[in-house]
């Protein structure tokens, strides 16, 4: 019996031990994510999570200009834009290998855009292409010689070239795609300075330096990307010494981190607008002077101070202020004024009647939605509105809003995170992106000034013009009041101190080509 | 023996059916669609529709059931829309990680009820008496996520002694050191609720076989008492207590759901809540199959067991 | 919770003893303090709008998450500044609703579910079950997920959800209740009168299934506020800014670290109300299960108490007595009544002898027997008075080792039933080569052939087939048989035969009659042989103890006692025997009741019956009487030879 038990005290001790070294060796970097990613495919994802992996195994023609959503060449060396707008050439690098030793050129980047935009493409079933919209302008992709590319638009598109920065722009090797098929997004291969090795469902995805990297091999020799859903269990494994980075940390989190030397926190703000959408079309909100009350109702302030502890900042319009160039200045938001906002009640007549608000548990950037839906309710009944809250799981509560709230609900928490000032808006403000017709305005928003800027914005290649119709649209559009605005999210990370060179971007991506981890 | 068990096999076929039904139409009951999941926040009714007809999500639903029902026929569950992985690969992945966190958890909740109960029982009205049966009292009434929360604060934040989550260590692991040290946490507060009611369950038993005439024979032939209770007693207590373990199989299977979630393991508890959220349906009909099927087995492997105690059953 | 409450009893219950009910649950110390915790609980939940509470649901988030006892809040505030204590009130108010209306929901279905297919059986019982198998079968949380998430997130759909999960249980127990039932005669009858099947269900079976549908009830409603809590704490239960614990617990969760209070306090609040619960539960169980009733359960203890308040002087045993029991005094004490079950016997035997203690059920006859190896159960049995003189040495003051070793060596027992004497789960082999090594140490294999010599000694063919048999295998002669070569395996000196055949029918009887007397006639045993049968006394005792209420009235030599009893109460009992040719004799019980051995009246205890009854046998107790040597009655009109005859 004492044997049995010294054996097990001494079997006890040494699992113990060993629990307390689960510190991450030297130049490899523990990601903690927040969830499994769907797939290793650029073409077929759209969440950000998943960006965080695809970004440093994939490149794409251009990228994004280290802290800004300004676009840098990347594969393509350089490019020249026809004059009216509608053909882009783009001169590719020369030498650059995908990580399965086949060749990029001219040809991968036409296969790459024909496999989403050509529903004939023999590998257009490796789908679905959720993103592909990105590039309907694209008429035609044409080869001029192995080192040039020819893109043709069907109309003068501006988001274009900040479009191929994004994920859908990445791209993969033809000859790994045809060799997969549909499992490719489990096989990936990229030009990217990371080379995918290992998927180990549920656990963990592991990439590791890619030497021949043609923009200079990385510092770290690998990154694990640990999918941990629970925030609370991700925290506890920063704090516990299991990863090295953690992204999207609760901000009531935050705070023990900033205080304690052996983490250091980043933060970053974003394109990201977090909204109500109202409903035009029918109910109290049909009258602006209601809309523009339940504007004035919200404490934002109280929101992003306190209960998303200062991890936003308050919105003004629908264009968030990361797009600086596009951001109207002179905006301000709309100020807390519960006085002002029960006058317009009354102006408008509003009876008491019940407002239906659908709120949901979670979902890409929707911060806390859960807190921020029940602290909303609680302003707007503290001006005499009656709300119903309707808590929905995040799949099930796209397939309610995006179909459009008539005849459901009267407002709904909503969140985006785009990479060019015309997609917000030109999805989901236009008359023509009316659910019916294919777009995201659950709202039923219709301004016929609002459409014609937008559409002038997207169809110019002088920035400054673009900026002034953007401006100008967000002016009408916040007088408007089609949404209640909230806040802009700033991004945040905690890395361990040891980590060097790690900064956030603008474009949510997580760039970790530079970053080095000594010990 | 093999022919009680085949027959039983056979009877759990049509439960194991009807239960697919079931899921199927629960399933196509939910408001939302796995196109709506795919494409997430750019799900426009238009590409919804598009995508469902690419996963032959248009089609009747009694004629999706009967060309599921004819691929498993052939051993084909299907392919998984929100992982785009073959429904067996996720499904058998995960099982075997539940299995291993469940099967740790069941064998704990066996061996401490039955001690607890059989203690409880000899002791009764004594100190350990009351002391187990207020331990016990207390391990039904926790609501189990929340222990494990407490848990995980406790020795994996504040003390730093075991790791928070996951079944693997990143490095190193993968020895069965490391297994352990992952499974203790999420498996001890999965056997608590089942170790209290295996303990109350064996301490009534207990009680009720030692009044029993066999034991006053036992003890009658002069054995010592604890070959009278740990042998005779028992065994007779075991009887009426294995099937309760064989339905308890079910809970932990059950109960593992929370588990997973707050310790993020890797089973199939977790992969069901996320699958029916994502409305991937046939991972959902694989992995409630699977798990129904092994609550069938588990159940028949305690009847067996009970037989295989229980001579007069056979 | 898989409690699966297994009651065998369907009686006919009466449901009058509410009083003594509640009375029972008060005096079960946790239960009483599970019903007060639970009753402040429900007290203040009930109150909660006219408690100076804050407003629940108004936010503040300026002051959110202040700690406990800060100003103005008790609690402290949660995430969104509202005040815990006011959500943790109402809160409880919800979840306690939620948890008691699935519980009653569940109930109703299930019972109705389970007493349906119990009392129609056959096809309608066979597709019910399968269909509560599926649902079981069904993990259950994702099950109320799926529930939930067809039906829309909302408390009302997660009280649906919890109730449908949990109806297989309440199904599962009711049915095999029901079934027991429907077999039983009341309902035939009621269907032969031409009730109705309704009817019947609910007037006839129904009212002996309402304990069961209670119990399972007060077991699960704990376990249902958990469920729903934990159905809340994914999300799914309750909606902003709508409390219940659950969802508290589960908001709080998110800042777990920073500050647990948030999710602590609510986590303790369903903990203490599950567990007031559930003792309240255990102790409702207790009370109402017919199995725990009468003192519940309680297990006899290796050896029976001793407390000797007196103790006779003379220790020197009588010089033929290999066994000489003096002034044995044995109580069981029940819920504050002491029950002098022997009241002062004196028995001997003798080497190769055979005394019959006689009697009625409930004379003491067993108990006394019991007593003398420390047999008879403790809790409740003690013995408070007396010597057992073995072979000289006082087993009473025996330490329980050396009385361990003296039981099976010294002194054997037979038991009366030797279907339930025997262990049904292990072989006769088993058990036989058990009794052989408790006191010798043989191996294995020679104690199989000892094992398989005492089959052959009790004529038992082909005994070494027989070892490895079951005892259900068995028929009832064979049993015994099996149990006496147990009772010989080490040679007692003396065998305890508590009514060896009064289980058997006929034939057997005198097959194991025949068999015991031969055996202590080869072996010089002595044999201590109980029964209530005057006729089986007759074929084997030497000499007869009659007893009556714990006491011996009469003792003396068998024929002497047989062909003139003394005592009153001895003449009826051999009256009761049937003699062979003699159909129109008449016999049958004596009239009358023997007297409960809590409330003994004073004098003679079986003046109430006795026809010879004066004043004078009441008076007094009544001491014992010496008519010759060996022959003694307790009794002042003993009869005549005359009377006796008649």
């Amino acid at each position: 019996m004492k044997r049995i038990l010294a054996a097990a005290v001494a079997a006890l001790s040494l699992m113990f031990s060993q629990a307390a070294f689960s510190q991450t060796p030297p130049n490899v970097l523990v990601v903690g994510q927040i969830a499994e990613p769907k797939s290793m495919d650029p073409a077929t994802v759209t969440a950000v999570n998943d960006f965080r992996i695809l970004m440093n195994v994939y490149d794409g023609l251009v990228r994004y200009k280290d802290g800004t959503l300004e676009v840098e060449p990347s594969l393509a060396e350089s490019w020249t834009i026809s004059d009216d707008g509608t053909v882009y050439t783009f001169k590719l690098r020369d030498g650059v290998k995908f990580h399965d030793g086949t060749d990029f050129n001219a040809e991968a980047v036409k296969f790459n855009f024909d496999r989403i935009l050509d529903e004939n493409h023999p590998f257009h079933d490796t789908g679905p292409f959720p993103l592909s919209f990105y590039f309907s302008a694209v008429e035609d992709v044409n080869v001029v010689d192995p080192l040039t590319i020819e893109f043709r638009l069907d109309a003068p598109y501006a988001p274009f070239l900040s479009n191929l920065a994004y994920t859908p722009g990445l791209m993969v090797s033809p000859a790994a795609v045809e060799a997969q098929g549909k499992d490719f997004g489990r096989n990936p291969s990229g030009t990217g300075a990371f080379k995918f090795a290992e998927w180990e469902a549920n656990s963990k995805v592991v990439v590791v330096r890619n030497e021949e990297y043609w923009d200079g091999a990385p510092p770290l020799e690998a990154v694990i990307y640990r999918p941990i859903t629970d925030a609370n269990t991700r925290i506890a494994e920063m704090l516990s010494g299991g990863l090295d980075i953690m992204v999207e940390v609760p901000p009531d989190s935050l705070a023990q981190f900033r205080d304690n030397d052996s983490y250091k926190v980043v933060e970053q703000a974003g394109p990201h607008l977090w909204f109500l959408i109202l409903n035009l079309k029918e109910g109290p909100f049909a009258d602006k002077k209601v809309r523009q009350a339940a504007n004035y109702a919200l404490n934002k302030k109280a929101l992003v101070e306190n209960i998303l502890q200062g991890t936003a900042q308050v919105a003004a319009g629908p264009t968030p202020p990361a797009f600086a160039w596009a951001y109207n200045d002179a905006l301000e938001p709309y100020p807390y004024d519960p006085e002002k906002a029960k006058a317009l009640l009354a102006e408008a007549g509003y009876d008491g009647e019940e407002v239906t608000f659908y709120v949901t548990d979670g979902g890409s950037g929707m911060l806390d939605p859960v807190a921020m839906g029940t602290a909303i309710q609680a302003d707007l009944e503290a001006i005499g509105m009656n709300v119903n809250v309707e808590t929905y799981e995040w799949n099930t509560f796209l397939g309610k809003v995006n179909p459009g709230l008539e005849g459901k609900a009267d407002m709904a928490e909503m969140a985006w995170m785009t990479n060019d000032p015309d997609t917000l808006p030109f999805l989901a403000l236009r008359s023509e992106a009316w659910p019916d017709k294919g777009g995201f305005n659950s709202g039923y928003y219709s301004n016929p000034k609002v459409d014609e800027l937008l559409n002038n914005a997207r169809k110019s290649t002088d920035q400054a013009e673009r900026a002034k119709l953007y401006q100008e649209m967000q002016t009408i559009v916040q007088e408007d009041a089609p949404w209640v605005f909230v806040a802009n999210w700033k991004q945040n990370a905690v890395t361990k101190s040891s980590v060097e060179d790690f900064k956030l971007q603008p474009s949510f991506f997580l760039m970790l080509q530079k970053v080095s981890k000594p010990q | 023996m093999a022919s009680y068990i085949a027959k039983r096999l056979l009877a759990a076929i049509p439960v194991l059916l009807g239960l697919t039904v079931i899921v199927f139409f629960i399933m196509a009951m939910i408001p939302g669609d796995p196109a709506t999941a795919i494409l997430g926040t750019y799900a426009t009714p238009e590409n919804v529709e598009k995508l469902n007809r690419d996963l032959g999500l248009d089609k009747p639903l009694v004629q999706q059931y009967f060309i599921w029902l004819g691929n498993l026929l052939h051993g084909d569950f299907g392919r998984s829309f929100a992982l785009n992985r073959p429904v067996l690969d996720e499904v058998l992945e995960r099982f075997s990680a539940t299995l291993i966190l469940a099967g740790t958890a069941l064998v704990l909740c066996s061996i401490l009820g039955l001690l607890a109960g059989v203690v409880s029982a000899v002791r009764q009205f004594g100190w350990t008496d009351r002391i187990v049966t207020l331990v016990v009292l207390v391990g039904i009434s926790t609501p189990s996520f929340f222990l494990g929360l407490l848990l995980i604060l406790v020795f994996a934040v504040k003390l730093q002694w075991l790791p928070a989550s996951g079944m693997w260590a990143i490095y190193g692991g993968g020895d069965l050191p490391d297994l352990l040290r992952h499974l203790i946490l999420p498996a001890s507060t999965l056997a608590v609720v089942a170790t209290g009611v295996i303990a109350r369950l064996t301490r009534t038993a207990m009680l009720e076989v030692l009044r029993q005439d066999f034991i006053r024979t036992a003890r009658a032939k002069g054995l010592p008492e604890r070959k009278v209770i740990m042998k005779h007693a028992v065994k007779a207590a075991l009887v009426s207590v294995i099937p309760v373990i064989g339905i308890q199989a079910g809970f932990v299977l059950g109960g593992a759901v929370y588990i997973e979630t707050v310790f993020q393991w890797p089973g199939i508890g977790s992969m069901l809540v996320k699958a029916i959220s994502t409305r991937d349906l046939l991972l959902v009909q694989g992995g409630v199959l699977v798990v129904a099927a092994a609550y069938v087995l588990f159940n028949l492997a305690a009847d067996v067991v009970q037989t295989m105690i229980d001579p007069r059953l056979r | 919770m898989a409690e699966t409450t297994a009651l065998s009893s369907g009686s006919k219950r009466s449901v009058g003893n509410r009083q003594s009910n509640l009375r029972l649950l008060m005096n079960n110390r946790l239960a009483a303090g599970g019903l007060v915790i639970l009753v402040a609980v429900v007290l203040i939940a009930l109150a909660a709008p006219i408690l100076p509470l804050a407003d629940p649901d108004v936010t503040d988030p300026v002051n959110r998450l202040l700690p406990a006892f800060s100003e103005g809040h008790l609690l402290g505030t949660d995430e969104l500044g509202r005040d815990l204590l006011s959500r943790l009130i109402w809160g409880t108010r919800v979840s306690l609703a939620v948890g008691l209306s699935a519980t009653v929901i569940a109930a109703f279905l299930g019972s109705l579910i389970g007493l349906v297919a119990g009392y129609a059986g056959g096809r309608t019982d066979a597709i019910l079950m399968r269909g509560i198998d599926m649902v079981m079968a069904f993990p259950y949380i994702l099950l109320a997920l799926a529930i939930v998430a067809v039906l829309g997130p909302g408390l009302l759909n997660a009280l649906y959800a919890i109730a449908v999960v949990n109806i297989p249980f309440f199904a599962r127990n009711i049915r095999g209740m029901a079934l027991g039932l429907s077999r039983r005669e009341f309902v035939d009858a009621a269907r032969l009168s031409g009730m109705s099947h309704v009817r019947i269900l609910f007037g006839e079976v129904l009212p002996n299934v309402l304990p069961v549908i209670i119990i399972t009830m007060s077991t699960t409603i704990g376990w249902m506020i958990l469920e729903t809590a934990g159905l809340s704490f994914l999300g799914l239960g309750a909606q902003p800014p709508q409390a219940d614990l659950g969802s508290m617990l589960g908001q709080g969760r998110k800042v777990l670290f920073t500050n647990p209070h948030v999710s602590i306090i609510p986590g303790l609040m369903i903990f203490v109300l599950v567990m007031s619960i559930n003792l309240l539960g255990d102790g409702v169980r207790d009370v109402l299960d017919p199995r725990l009733k009468s003192g519940s359960l309680t297990r006899p203890v290796a050896r029976t108490a001793v407390e000797r308040a007196v103790m006779p002087g003379d220790l020197t045993p009588h010089r033929d007595a290999i066994l000489d029991v003096r002034d044995l005094r044995t109580e069981f004490r029940i819920g504050g009544e002491i029950y002098k079950a022997v009241g002062g016997v004196d028995l001997r035997v003798g080497k190769g002898e055979c005394l019959g203690v006689v009697g009625e059920s409930g004379s003491g006859k067993s108990v006394s027997a019991m007593s003398i190896m420390g047999l008879a159960p403790t809790p409740p049995g003690r013995i408070v008075g007396g010597v057992a003189l073995l072979d000289g040495e006082d087993l009473f003051s025996a330490s329980d080792e050396r009385i361990r070793m003296l039981r099976g060596l010294s002194v054997s027992h037979v038991f009366q039933d030797p279907l339930s004497t025997l262990h049904p789960l292990f072989t006769v082999g088993n058990q036989l080569v058990e009794a052989i090594q408790a006191h010798s140490r043989m191996t294995g294999s020679e104690a199989r052939k000892k094992a398989e010599a005492l089959l052959r000694m009790v004529r038992i063919p082909n005994p070494a087939e027989r070892l490895k048999a079951y005892p259900h295998e068995l028929s009832g002669g064979m049993r015994q048989r099996v149990c006496i070569a147990m009772a010989l395996a080490n040679d007692a000196d003396v065998i305890i035969a508590d009514e060896p055949t009064t289980a058997l029918d006929v034939t057997v009887q005198a097959q194991i009659l025949s068999l015991l007397d031969r055996l202590r006639k080869d072996n010089d045993t002595g044999i201590l042989f109980i029964t209530h049968d005057f006729g089986v006394v007759s074929a084997i005792c030497d000499r007869v103890a009659v007893m009556y209420a714990g006491k011996v009235v009469e003792t003396g030599a068998t024929e002497e006692i047989l062909s003139q009893p003394a005592h009153p109460y001895t003449a009826k009992l051999i009256q009761c025997v049937p003699v062979l040719g003699e159909p129109e004799r008449r016999f049958g019980a004596i009239s009358g009741r023997p007297p409960v051995v809590n409330r003994l009246p004073d004098g003679c205890a079986f003046a109430p019956r006795c026809q010879k009854a004066t004043d004078e046998c009441r008076k007094t107790e009544i001491a014992m009487t010496e008519l010759s040597d060996g022959r003694a009655v307790r009794c002042i009109h003993p009869l005549s030879a005359r009377e006796a005859a008649a």
